[in-house]
């Protein structure tokens, strides 16, 4: 029999999933550059939850640190997926969009600053629905802005995922950075299930949920960028990888006519299996990269 | 003159007269043993009588489900009033039967559907014999409960009717034994039928019918816990028991129930205690389903052997891969054998630890809540103090408080419990919802799980109670209350009181055991997700797609 009894390295690593929002976004920045902006003991908290009875918290469940990685100014927001599944309420999104605003305020100024989103997140908060729609459209739109400076990476480490309305926010981001945990699409598994039958999406197989949403199926296709370990140190230097090689040449959400070709090009009219889709998208990609050549 | 006859006036043989009339009814459908699945229903009207006493396999792992959802569909006319005898009520056409008056009366041992057995109960519905352990319930078959028709359930069956029942062969042995061999009728459903078999489980002579099911037998994975769900204080726990139980008495062998509180203490073992240099030293032979939190610890050499009940969805391989460890035929697949690993668990073990929906202030417990019925499954089994015990080990020498070669060792039985259930539900009480439940049942006693005489020890979040060194009934329920938290029966507990426990050593918080609170991290954790149990197991493991985020 052998024994071994040396500890794996895997066991040892510095999970980033187990990390909570605030960990995570420290466990990204030069350590010692950071301050938090508007934290916990400024008291802004969601005042429509405890109307319904549920407990607020502190930060609103969103984490805004503003320093460098790896010298690079950049502010890291971070929604604790812990809290309300890291949905978007009304304090929560204005945190998001005045972080990032002031981030292209001071890109403008000539200090350019980048923006690390950490998404956890189900998408709106159902007890602050308009508020929380209205806070996506303005997410979106500082992210636009911001884009134009400096990139803006989101990174989707699980187990929540990232679903609904944040799904279009990451979108636009210029780098998504996921691990094979992670989760990403716009409605979920559950909401798929409710509006079209179990015939067209068994909620409870979480076999299928992952091959069509999970990480690997997602960078896969190539709508994220790259499959990290759950590891913390892996994850920081594929961050400061993105930041470094600074804005894309072009950014995925400008790219409307590859996706709507490659839409287009599917056959709907049989059942398309994750593993095979992946494959046809990708043969249909590069054949489009090929053509405009 | 000569001798004269004594006339004959009875007949020795009428039980094997009477399956040879029921089985010739339906021997025209069969080819040798085998019954076409279509023919079941048909079968079983022939097969079964009304008021036979039918034992259906299911416990909390596997489930004859097809014969089970084919008894269902009887036509209840003619089969009534059948007397069941199942030892785990989980499927819900087990009640089915008893809502279509098919079944009227139940003797068991654990009720997953707990709610529903109480509310028939209440509604005159259906009638239960007594609530047993497992091997107590399998002892009856033996007894005055023998079986008329037993269902049980096979991997595979070979053409004459021979059973592979592989790693998951748990109860069907001994259910299949009771009706072969006293003129019962024995019928198996199988998943397959096949040319030849891996190896032979149960013999074609014990069998009467075998039918190929729709699908492959239910299957619970109730024996696997994610680690991403243990928390800071149930390591906190596990910490306390490693160095305060298993450390301070030697415990060699053990069993674990399925809580989380123990599946940390599992996943502690590579990391904090070899810390302490415990390998070898504790927890080397266990009596215990292979529950995938345990990879760890069997990787990095700290178990020798593993006996079990059943096996666990999805650690086939990893078992076959590891025969020096678990018990594996000549083919290479495990074979347990749920009473054989309650005999070990009640017998031969030094500890047991398991968890518990209340606690009273004596240490009584109970799963059994206001408005379930749920039962005792094996923990009552194992979590006791066998006095049939004569072989000695040091830890089971350990608890000796009296060295009179007249006084016997005892064995470890600890109950591991959080002082609040969830939210504001205290899991010490003053008094078991088991009480007025088996008063409201008609139940002769209260359906107690394990008594409190038979805990030797209490472990909270607060800390452990070292209750056989207690003197008299007053000081052990003191030192209950030290380590109840702020539940109804920890605010009796006085500080005064309280330090004077410890100080003799009869309770100790963590600090007085060498555990740091502020140390109960999950990065103590030799797995922390699923993934990193299959790492460990070397991609052997696999988990159920349940189990799975990747």
């Amino acid at each position: 029999m052998s024994v071994a009894t040396v500890i794996p390295a895997f066991v040892t690593r510095e999970s980033f999933i187990e990390l909570e929002a605030r960990d995570r976004a420290q466990a990204l920045m030069d350590p010692g550059s950071w301050r938090e902006l508007v934290g916990p003991f400024d008291r802004i908290e969601s005042p429509w939850l405890p109307m319904q009875s549920i407990a607020p918290q502190s930060d609103d469940g969103c984490v805004v640190l503003k320093g460098t990685i790896a010298g690079q100014a950049t502010v890291v927001i971070a929604l604790e997926g812990g809290f309300q599944a890291g949905s978007i309420g009304e304090v929560s999104g204005a945190k998001m969009t005045a972080a990032l605003d002031l981030a292209t305020h001071d890109s403008e100024n000539g200090r350019k600053t980048a923006a690390v989103l950490l998404l956890e997140t189900g998408g709106v908060r159902l007890q602050e629905a308009n508020l929380g729609l209205a806070a996506i459209a303005e997410v979106m739109a500082s992210i636009f802005a911001l884009r134009q400076h400096a990139p803006v990476v989101t990174v989707i480490a699980g187990t929540v995922g990232c679903f609904g309305g944040m799904s279009l926010v990451a979108g636009i981001s210029s780098y998504i950075l996921m691990t094979r945990e992670a989760r990403l699409g716009l409605n979920g598994a559950e909401v798929i299930e409710q509006e079209s039958g179990i015939e067209e999406f068994d909620s409870s197989d979480r076999a299928l949920i992952w091959a069509v949403f999970g990480g690997e199926q997602r960078v896969g296709m190539g709508v994220a960028d790259e499959l990290l370990q759950d590891d913390a140190k892996e994850i920081a230097a594929a961050v400061q990888r993105c930041l470094k090689v600074g804005l894309p040449v072009v950014h995925r959400s400008q790219q409307i006519d590859l996706y709507r070709d490659g839409i287009a090009a599917l056959d709907t009219s049989q059942q398309i299996e994750p593993l095979t889709l992946r494959k046809n998208w990708n043969n249909k990609q590069a054949k489009t990269k090929e053509g405009s050549a | 003159m000569g001798v004269q006859a004594i006339p004959v006036t009875r007949s020795w043989s009428t039980r094997h007269a009477e399956k040879k009339r029921r089985i010739e009814a339906v021997r025209s459908w069969m080819d040798g043993p085998i019954l076409q699945a279509d023919r079941i229903l048909d079968a079983m009207h022939l097969l079964i009588q009304a008021g036979d006493r039918i034992v259906i396999e299911g416990d909390n792992q596997k489930q004859a489900d097809f014969l089970s959802r084919s008894l269902a569909k009887a036509d209840p006319k003619k089969l009534h009033d059948l007397h069941l005898i199942i030892s785990s009520i989980s499927r819900p056409e087990h009640l089915t039967l008893f809502e279509l008056g098919i079944a009227k009366k139940i003797d068991f041992a654990f009720a997953a559907l707990g709610l529903r057995v109480a509310q028939l109960l209440e509604d005159g519905v259906l009638e239960i014999g007594a609530i047993h352990t497992y091997v107590e319930l399998y002892a009856r078959l033996f007894l005055d409960l023998t079986p008329n028709v037993v269902l049980v359930c096979a991997e595979e069956a070979d053409k004459g009717g021979n059973l592979y029942t592989g790693p998951n062969t748990e109860d069907t042995p001994v259910i299949v034994e009771s009706a072969a061999f006293h003129d019962g009728i024995v019928i198996v459903q199988v998943n397959r039928i096949v040319d030849k078999l891996p190896r032979v489980d149960i013999p074609s002579s014990w069998i009467d019918v075998v039918v190929e099911s729709d699908r492959p037998y239910a299957i619970e994975p109730l024996f696997t816990r994610d680690p991403r769900k243990i928390t800071d204080l149930q390591i906190l726990m596990g910490m306390m028991v490693i160095r305060g139980v298993y450390e301070r008495h030697q415990v060699h062998s053990l069993n674990h129930g399925i809580g989380f509180a123990t599946a940390a203490i599992e996943l502690l073992l590579p990391t904090y205690g070899e810390s302490l240099g415990l390998s070898g030293k504790i927890c080397e032979h266990w009596a215990i389903n292979p529950h995938p939190t345990l990879i760890p610890a069997i990787e990095s050499g700290w178990i020798k052997t593993i006996h079990c009940f059943g096996s666990e969805v999805g650690m086939s391989d990893y078992i076959r891969a590891r025969p020096d460890i678990f018990f594996n035929g000549s083919d290479g697949s495990m074979r347990s054998n749920r009473v054989l690993c309650q005999l070990v668990g009640q017998y031969a073990i030094d500890a047991f630890i398991g968890s518990t929906l209340q606690l009273d202030g004596d240490a009584n417990s109970s799963t059994v809540t206001a408005g379930r019925i749920t039962g005792h499954g094996g923990a009552a089994n194992m979590g006791h103090d066998p006095h049939g015990r004569r072989h000695a080990s040091p830890a089971w020498l350990d608890l000796k408080t009296d060295p009179s070669p007249m006084v016997r060792g005892r064995k470890i039985v600890v109950q591991a419990v959080e002082t609040f259930v969830k939210g504001d539900t205290p899991a010490f009480v003053e008094t078991l919802d088991a009480v007025q439940v088996g008063r409201k049942a008609g139940m002769p006693i209260a359906p107690v799980m394990i008594y409190g005489e038979d805990v030797s020890h209490v472990v909270t979040e607060e800390g452990i109670a070292y209750l056989y060194k207690t003197e008299g009934i007053e000081e052990r329920r003191r030192a209950i209350a030290a380590v109840a938290g702020i539940s109804p029966i920890g605010l009796r507990a006085k500080p005064e009181e309280t330090a004077a426990l410890r100080r003799r050593g009869i309770v100790a918080y963590p600090e007085d055991i060498g555990v740091q609170r502020l140390s109960a991290k999950r990065s103590l954790l030799a797995a922390r997700s699923m993934e990193d149990l299959v790492a460990w197991s070397g991609d052997l493991y696999k988990p159920p797609a349940r189990f799975r985020s990747w």
